[in-house]
Formats: structure tokens, sequence, C-alpha cells
């Protein structure tokens, strides 16, 4: 199943400073693989909402960018600046109390294994 | 792995900037971004372009420039939400201390100019153009958009005019008839022709026109009203005639020392408000080549609590008395009730504009010079 993009839009920000935070630098397509990858292919990003939410994070400060320049290409690597770091940290808290209220607003049952 | 040339790369980034992505930064990340996926997915017997146009097709609903428009929606509206907030609360305080300086203007209250300048100040400067940017946003269509902006700077005018009219700041009319004008001959027929399109708003297009031209009509009714240029020398020219006449009256004879003192304060209190009101101490003899005009306003800070034009007022207060004490014919007595010294506290000098101020003040120094031509004949 893939998931709503909808689902997707509110989260994007959280799962982008996460994956910076744990793999120190990035470019966009190596984040829509990574995505992919750690959710077998049920969490697919569209570029469309991935860009934007790149741009708006650096224009916050919250990641610093370099740039690598690739024959005529040029590849923008993002990296996470220290107000970043923090606001990942608080962003990831703050969605798993998410998830918690929604369990409960919605009365959903843990799986049983 | 598919190796892309050179040719190919500037064939994608041709076609990025042709979709209308025109931020640089966003042109080479897409660019970067389609050749990793090119460069996973073609096989050397692909067809490139074929390939290209099914890849960039993914990224977008209806075309590229979506995400452009999405960037700077980003970048841009982060703050919506703090914006609606700035918005509500400016327009209700904006509001409060309109009404609030209304009040106090009314009752003579201290305070009341201050209260209104920032009421109107704030409705037209914060209020009145986040407005303009949150409904912006709100539709979609240029033309759309268009008529908001006009209506905004209408709204900026007239409630600025208003702001001049009310504390007696030149400029008032020229914004007034600016506003009036934009919102006849732009925004009305701008506003009517995008809705009348539309069979959903073509009915309050057609009632919201009528009330426009109401209102308009009204407002240019008022405007109609206001003193024009003939007007304002129609208003120096009798204050001047009243100096002429004063002049002549006190002509060949030589005033009591009472009579004196309250001369010297009246012209004291004329030459304070002539200085503001004209620029001269006194009505120069030339004043209508030299083109000045006696615009109706207010008395000026000297008037407030213990100013000194409030000083001279109680001083003139105390010499009139003192000389009708000294006056045993009635008939010649100088008169206080319905002049600018009607109240012990000299407040009532605050309600008159310079212009009746000017004209109470010669009027008593009239009397002043009849009295002592009666006295010394």
């Amino acid at each position: 199943m893939i998931f709503s993009s909808e689902l997707i839009k509110g989260t994007l920000k959280t799962i982008v400073l996460k994956l910076l935070a744990d793999n120190n630098k990035m470019y966009g397509y190596e984040i829509t693989q990574k995505v992919k990858e750690l959710t077998a292919d049920r969490i697919q990003l569209s570029e469309g909402a991935l860009y934007p939410t790149l741009h708006a994070l650096e224009e916050d400060g919250l990641v610093t960018t370099e740039i690598e320049y690739i024959g005529k290409r040029v590849r923008k690597y993002y990296r996470l600046s220290s107000d970043g770091k923090t606001k990942s940290d608080e962003r990831i808290s703050e969605l798993a109390d998410f998830m918690d209220t929604m369990k409960l607003l919605l009365n959903i049952q843990p799986k049983t294994a | 792995m598919y190796c892309i040339t050179d040719e190919q790369i500037e064939y994608i980034l041709n076609d990025i900037r042709r979709n209308g992505v025109e931020m640089e930064d966003l042109q080479y990340n897409l660019l970067d971004h389609i050749c990793c996926i090119l460069e996973q997915e073609l096989k050397e017997t692909d067809d490139f372009e074929r390939l290209y146009h099914q890849t960039v097709t993914r990224f977008y609903k209806h075309n590229l420039r979506e995400i452009e428009e999405e960037t700077i929606n980003l970048l841009t509206f982060k703050n919506y939400y703090g914006m609606k907030k700035v918005l509500i609360t400016s327009g209700c305080i904006s509001v409060a201390a309109f009404v609030a300086g209304s009040l106090f203007k009314y009752m003579y209250w201290p305070g009341a100019g201050i209260l209104v300048t920032l009421g109107i100040g704030s409705f037209s400067l914060l209020f009145l153009p986040l407005l303009f940017i949150i409904k912006a946003r709100e539709v979609k269509t240029t033309s759309d958009k268009a008529v908001i902006a006009v209506a905004s700077v209408v709204g900026i005018l007239f409630s600025l005019a208003i702001l001049f009219i009310v504390m007696h700041w030149p400029g008032a009319n020229v914004m007034l008839f600016s506003a009036i004008g934009i919102a006849a001959f732009i925004l009305l027929p701008a506003y009517f022709f995008t809705g009348i399109r539309r069979p959903e708003t073509k009915l309050n297009t057609i009632i919201m026109s009528i009330i426009l031209v109401g209102v308009i009509g009204l407002q240019f009714s008022i405007v109609r009203l206001r003193p024009s240029g003939s007007q304002l020398r129609i208003r120096m020219d009798t204050y001047a005639q009243n100096e002429a006449l004063l002049k002549r009256m006190q002509s060949g004879f030589v005033f009591g020392k009472m009579a004196s003192e309250i001369n010297a304060t009246s012209n004291d209190l004329k030459a304070l408000v002539l200085q503001r009101s004209i620029g001269y101490t006194s009505v120069p003899e030339n004043y209508a080549d030299l083109n000045i005009h006696l615009n109706e306003g207010n008395l000026g800070t000297e008037f407030d609590n213990q100013g000194a034009g409030v000083q001279l007022l109680h001083r003139l207060r105390q010499s009139v008395v003192a000389y009708n004490a000294s006056v045993a014919d009635h008939d010649l007595h100088i008169p206080l009730d319905k002049t600018v010294l009607q109240t012990d506290d000299a407040q009532a000098g605050k309600m008159y504009t310079n212009v009746s101020f000017l004209n109470s003040i010669v009027q008593l120094q009239m009397y002043v010079a009849i009295a002592e031509t009666s006295r010394t004949k």
C-alpha cells in the first residue's frame, strides 16, 4: 500500500530533518531513494513536494547547502544546521506524541503479532 | 548504468526553463534529480526524449511550474497564520482606537488626536495592506487579484483622506478626490466586468456595484460641499476686511491703559494663531498676491492644557472683566458671552477653529475701540 500524499504532507519536514540527522549530507534524489528503501516502497516522496520543502528549510536556516559539480550538472547537498538538529528532535517527539494521541482518538488497537 | 551526455543535460535544462521554472536553485535540483532517475532507468537502446518526458510528468499534476509556485508559496507564506492573527488584532485595535478617538474628540477630552491618528493610521497602513495580501492569495485569477489591489488602494486613500480631514492636515482633498476617482473610473468597471461574467457571482456583482455607485455619489456630494478655492479666498478676505475695519476704528485717538492692554493681548493671541495658520504673525497687505489662504483648522498645541495660548486667553479674560468693571455705562461693556472668552477656565477657546477664533478676537477689539471712542468723546 502506498500512503496518500495528504498524510505525508504534514510530516514531510520531519522526515527530511530526521534523514539528514542520520545521514550527514544528502541530495534530493538520494532522499527520495532512502525513504523508498526504509519504507519498503510504501512512502514515495513526490518531487513536487520535496523540493519546495527543502527550499523552505534552507530559508528557515534549518539546513545548510553545498554544491558539487558533476560535469555540466550541479548537485546540491543538504546538511542539518545546529538549529536544524534541535528542530529535528523537537519535531520527532512532537510527531510521536501526535501519533499516540491519534491512536487514542481513533481507538487503534496495537496489532497483535 | 546509462551515461547522460552533455547535450542531453542541455536539453533537459532548457526544457525545465521553458516550462517556467525560473529559480536557478530549483532548476539545478530538478536537473540533477531527473538525471539520477534516467541514469537508473534508461537502457542504452531506449529513446531518451520519450523516457525523459515520461519521467518529468511524474513530478507534477498540471505543469512543472507548480513546483516553483509551491516553493514560492512556502517561502512567502510560512507566516500565513501569523498574518491572519495580526490582521484580526490590528483590525480590532484600529477600529476601537478610532471609535474611542472620535468619542474623545466629541467630549473634548485630551488624547483624541493621538487615538484617531493611531486608529486610522493602523487601519489604513497595517490592516488594509494585510487584508490585501491575504485576500489576493485566496483568489486564483490575475483579474481578481487586480480588483482586490485597486480596492485596497481606494480603501487606504479614502481612510487616510478622512484622517487628514479630521486632523486638518494639508492634502486631504487631493486624497479624497483620488480615492473617489479611482473608485469610480477603475475599481467599479473592473469589479463589474470581472464579476458579471460568472453566473454564480452575477447577482452579487450587480447589487454590490449599485451600492458602490451610491457610496461614490454620496461621497462626491460631500466633497462638493467642502470649501472650494473661491471659498478659501472669501474666508481670507472676510478676516482681512475685519482687520481693516478695526484699523479704521482704532485710528485717530489714543487708547487708555486698560484698553491698550486688551489690544496687546489680543494681538499676541492672533499672532499665535496666524503664525500656525498662514506662517505670518499678521495678515500681509498683499496676501492675495502671496497666495495666502486661511485653511480652517484647529488651534494647535499652544491651546492644550497650560500652553501659551491658554495663558494669553486667561489674561485677556481678566483684562476684559477689569475693563468692564471700570466702565459705568453698561451699553459699552465688552460682551464675554458667545465669544472665545465665554468660560472662566478659557476652555471654550479650544472649541473654536482658527478662523472663528481670529474673528471672535477681532470683534472683541472692535467693541473695545467703540467703547474707547465713546468714553473719550
